[in-house]
């Protein structure tokens, strides 16, 4: 394959789109071209989140345990090395801060700093408006500090912050449906706040988003 | 069923399953199983062969998660991205009848609340975005992704040269980028 035509198959790339040759010749080029390497990053992204669009029904339960299974017999002479906490958790950062440099398609990062174990975690921020309602989807959200609560806000363009609802954080994702209607032109946004929340955000937003 | 390392990033969990950890590995499929099973489904169109390509993609996140680069793209789009992969070429290897269009599949739930909104919110956003796509450029996407069609079949059966197939698919993918990055709302951050 000439290299000049290669270069315009990453998006066909992305999509599983090649045959079996023209993947590997691909393949072959990436390795030495950082342009396509940068591009397929981007345009892989946007690729598997097709993956959603996808109504998915639950796989079945023997699913699950025929992968772990499998998983274990294929190590089971393979002692785990430890990981300690700190360690763990300066990767983790450090997957954060590559993350916050690349633009990502699924929305934007945020770093969220936990006053207590000082772990920086990425988390993904996404609104979906429908009819005036919006809902939040956080991914990875670390829980809301000891006596604190994470408080959405609806701020109408020209207007005050309306509280829109309360929510603690904690596990791989989040799901919030505001409490106010989204008016054309209002910002979305979320804030730190003592537990039972307060009338008005007292903290820099971790998010916010304008309609 | 608990869930002990619910609180960890994908990317830390891939980093404990390259060292051997199989609860990182239960974790992830806890997070993106289904996904990756609906997906399977959509593109094979048979349990059985769904379940295998998906234990096949799982198996590829445990035996090569050394290998992950962050600095390349998400986990998520890499662990569908494996599990992609392998229903493709099953679905290029049996010749099964292949999507022609994206249809609904019932959805008969099993997943807790939350993983249900989430997996609506997730879908409805996708699906808005697709929607804002040109035809042509929808219609590409959506054969090669769903369909497994290689680029070339889909010139011949949509009766186009393939650099018109391959543009459309390039614009598509950017122009998606760009919408689920901003759908229809400015986002920032403020540290």
């Amino acid at each position: 394959m000439e290299s000049l035509n290669v270069h315009d198959l990453t998006a066909a790339y992305a999509l599983d789109a090649l045959d079996a040759d023209e993947a590997r010749a691909y393949e072959a080029h990436l390795a030495g071209c950082e342009r396509c390497r940068s591009e397929l990053a981007t345009l892989g992204e946007a690729a598997s989140s097709l993956a959603w669009a996808v109504e998915a029904p639950a796989p079945p339960a023997r699913l699950r345990s025929a992968i772990l299974t499998q998983a274990a017999a294929e190590r089971e002479n393979v002692v785990p090395l430890p990981v300690s906490r700190s360690r763990l958790f300066r990767a983790t950062a450090a997957v954060a801060a590559v993350a916050a440099c690349a633009a990502v398609a699924f929305g934007i990062w945020a770093a969220v700093l936990d006053s207590r174990s000082q772990t920086r975690e990425a988390s993904t921020w996404t609104v979906v408006i429908r009819g005036g309602r919006a809902t939040i989807g956080v991914s990875e959200l670390a829980r809301a500090p000891r006596g604190k609560t994470y408080e959405a806000w609806v701020i109408p363009a020209g207007g005050r912050a309306q509280p829109a609802g309360l929510f603690s954080g904690g596990g791989a994702r989040t799901v919030v449906r505001l409490t106010q209607p989204v008016p054309q032109g209002a910002t979305i946004a979320a804030t730190v706040e003592r537990a039972g929340g307060v009338s008005a955000p007292t903290t820099t937003p971790l998010f916010t988003a304008r309609v | 069923m608990s869930r002990p390392l619910a609180h960890l990033s994908d990317e830390a969990l891939v980093a404990l399953a390259a060292r051997s950890d199989s609860s990182a590995l239960a974790e992830l499929y806890d997070r993106y199983g289904r996904i990756a099973y609906g997906l399977a489904l959509r593109i094979l169109r048979d349990e059985t062969l769904a379940e295998d390509a998906v234990q096949d993609g799982f198996l590829a996140v445990w035996r090569t998660a050394a290998r992950f680069m962050p600095e390349r793209g998400k986990a998520s789009a890499w662990i569908l991205t494996l599990v992609h992969r392998r229903a493709v070429d099953v679905v290029r290897r049996e010749e099964r009848r292949r999507a022609e269009s994206l249809e609904r599949i019932p959805e008969p739930g099993g997943g807790s609340v939350d993983e249900d909104a989430w997996l609506r919110l997730q879908r409805g956003r996708v699906q808005d975005a697709l929607r804002q796509l040109p035809d042509p450029q929808r219609e590409a996407i959506e054969l090669a992704y769903y369909g497994g069609f290689s680029q070339s079949e889909l010139a011949e059966r949509l009766g186009q040269p393939l650099g018109t197939i391959k543009s459309r698919m390039f614009s598509g993918l950017a122009r998606l980028r760009e919408l689920l990055g901003e759908p229809g709302l400015e986002m920032s951050w403020n540290p």
